[in-house]
């Protein structure tokens, strides 16, 4: 298992605590192209939030890759997100004065490696996700599909344990949105673990699992 | 380190217009810091070339009269220094006066020659030229030889020299007439203001009819190292001459005093203070320029807390952001210090071109590389206080900001 979370609870504190996340089982194989399906409020973002060591967790077991995530410093989550977890978002979150390479590098560039390898291991992504003639371009002269490409090719660098993304057609018209999905059955082929979180029936549709969750407790794990 | 440069110089081109805004201000300030050390410079540089066209370990003394009665004498009456009370100091002082050399003056001769006259001359010893410091340009000073074969010899200033020969390049070697004598022109000085013409003590005083009358006696003092030991070792040599010439010792007419030695140490005193006072108000226009940034920094750091966000969430740690963060606003500071830096080298250079060297009080007002040096040690230390407290503020940025939709 990749992943596997164990009667993991998270409560928002306040003058009303929010119980959000309720006793959370969960397991995800190495390989599997899984979707997490909810509605909005449903605890789906707090989920992926702790599924991507972005935030914690009041009590269970949550372990990545082998590796038990709990109660770690700042410096050991970026490292862990660095080399474990590659993440796609909604809003694609390029560096909009880097160009699609130095995007591509950047978390390459937090690993300290030197500029020429990293460059070249961007390129190479690049050029894998068809993207080698837009290298240079900054962000804003990137449609919509392609910069989603660039945000693939940057999760993927670092050759992680799984890829997290949020939402990642949310933001894309039918037609690319269905090209990404493509990209990632493609990413999956070639043995890439993939969580994807989203509301979009389609989206789940085109993945192997649907986890829904439903006021902070899984409801069903479809196959 | 080249790719931390990399991405600041990406972030400071990404905002230019806010860059450069901010860093006028630091411009600005180490350009009025550079101006005013400049300037204290300018003051200082003169001082010490005043100073440093005469030897500053001299005391001078020149006879006067006294003011009160003592031992039977009355007051009002003359003191006369004698070139043998050169030899009363030394003794008595003997450690702190290495030296005393009497000067006479002749200042009623007139010197000439068929084409011009010049009036007076001091007749003096060979160590005239260390304590007067000036620069002999053809020739010779006069030298012991000349005391001791008391010879009609004399040194003229090149531009008095210009006056009697025409020329002073080749006055050397030829004869000028003074109190009816021939004397023969050994060596041609220039110095910064002074001209007078010397001859040897003793050869004036053969002429004169060997009286010892002194005009003024140039004592050389040792181990001096404050002003209160300046006092002493001239109250002391007072003291001497007041047993040799039987005047109260706390006469202050006696004789008159000029105690070079002190009048340096207070000159560089003033000028030490001028430096610390021009420092502070640099650093504290220095300062304006650092609140700027600081603030800029702030400012930036809240428009890139989703930027921040992103590159926590692939891997930034908190340190790299830090780093970063401090190091642009070192950056921004060193630059624009550094174009302020420039402004002020060559406004300057300017004010040096145009008044430098004719205006009295205000020699070579530069800024030299030791300044340059502690302008950029200031620079870092202001631009690092600078990005501290907004570098700490972007750590507290969680990567879950990525997250959030703009």
């Amino acid at each position: 298992m990749i992943i596997t979370l164990r009667n993991v609870n998270k409560t928002y504190p306040g003058v009303v605590p929010l119980h959000v996340l309720k006793d959370i089982n969960l397991e995800i194989a190495r390989g599997e192209l899984v979707s997490i399906m909810g509605a909005s409020g449903s605890g789906k973002s707090t989920l992926l939030n702790i599924l991507g060591i972005l935030d914690n967790y009041d009590s269970g077991e949550y372990r990545l890759d082998g590796v038990e995530i709990r109660n770690l410093s700042e410096n050991r989550a970026a490292e862990l997100r660095n080399r474990m977890i590659g993440f796609v978002f909604q809003s694609f979150n390029l560096i909009g004065y880097k160009n699609a390479l130095e995007n591509v590098a950047l978390p390459l560039y937090y690993q300290g490696m030197s500029r020429r390898k990293r460059n070249a291991l961007a390129m190479e992504q690049l050029e894998r996700l068809g993207l080698a003639d837009r290298a240079t371009h900054l962000p804003g002269e990137l449609s919509g599909g392609q910069k989603q490409r660039v945000a693939i090719a940057r999760a993927i660098v670092t050759k992680p344990s799984i890829i997290l993304a949020d939402e990642p057609t949310g933001a894309l018209d039918s037609h690319t949105s269905k090209e990404v999905m493509e990209i990632f059955r493609q990413l999956n082929a070639e043995g890439m673990t993939i969580v994807i979180v989203t509301h979009d029936p389609g989206v789940g549709a085109a993945t192997n699992r649907i986890i829904r969750i439903v006021d902070g407790e899984i409801v069903n794990q479809d196959a | 380190m080249l790719d931390l440069l990399r991405e600041i110089s990406q972030t400071l081109r990404n905002n230019k217009l806010r860059t450069v805004l901010t860093g006028i201000a630091v411009a600005w300030g180490i350009f009025m810091l550079i101006i005013l050390l400049g300037a204290a410079r300018g003051v200082n540089n003169s001082f010490e070339e005043n100073m440093g066209s005469r030897a500053t370990n001299v005391i001078s003394i020149w006879g006067g009269r006294t003011s009160k009665p003592y031992k039977g004498y009355k007051d009002g009456r003359w003191i006369e220094l004698k070139g043998e009370d050169a030899k009363a100091i030394k003794n008595d002082n003997e450690s702190t006066v290495s030296d005393v050399v009497p000067f006479a003056s002749a200042d009623t001769a007139k010197i000439s020659t068929s084409l011009d006259v010049i009036q007076g001359f001091d007749a003096v010893f060979p160590d005239a030229a260390r304590t007067e410091r000036m620069t002999i340009k053809y020739g010779r000073f006069i030298n012991d030889l000349d005391i001791s074969g008391a010879r009609r010899v004399m040194v003229l200033r090149d531009t008095q020299a210009a006056l009697l020969f025409g020329n002073d390049s080749t006055a050397l070697g030829k004869t000028v007439s003074s109190m009816g004598l021939a004397w023969t022109v050994v060596g041609i000085y220039t110095h910064r203001w002074n001209r007078t013409t010397y001859a040897p003590y003793t050869a004036y005083k053969a002429v004169t009819g060997n009286n010892d009358d002194a005009y003024q006696l140039n004592v050389t003092v040792q181990g001096l190292t404050d002003e209160a030991s300046g006092e002493a070792a001239e109250d002391d040599i007072r003291a001497s001459l007041a047993r040799q010439h039987e005047f109260a010792p706390d006469d202050a007419n006696a004789i008159w005093t000029w105690n070079r030695f002190n009048d340096y140490l207070r000159g560089q005193t003033a000028g030490n203070i001028l430096q610390i006072a021009v420092w502070v108000l640099g650093l504290l226009t220095l300062l304006t320029g650092i609140v700027g940034v600081s603030n800029i920094m702030f400012v930036s750091v809240r428009e890139r807390t989703h930027e921040i966000g992103i590159r926590r969430a692939i891997g930034a740690k908190p340190r790299s952001i830090v780093t970063q963060v401090i190091t642009e606003s070192v950056a921004m500071t060193a630059i624009f210090g550094y174009i302020g830096v420039f402004m002020g080298f060559v406004v300057l250079q300017l004010i040096n071109y145009f008044v430098g060297d004719n205006t009295e009080g205000f020699k070579n007002p530069t800024v030299d590389l030791s300044i340059a040096v502690e302008v950029t040690i200031a620079l870092i230390i202001a631009g690092a206080i600078a990005g501290l407290f907004p570098a700490i503020k972007a750590t507290k940025v969680k990567p879950v900001e990525a997250l959030r939709d703009e």
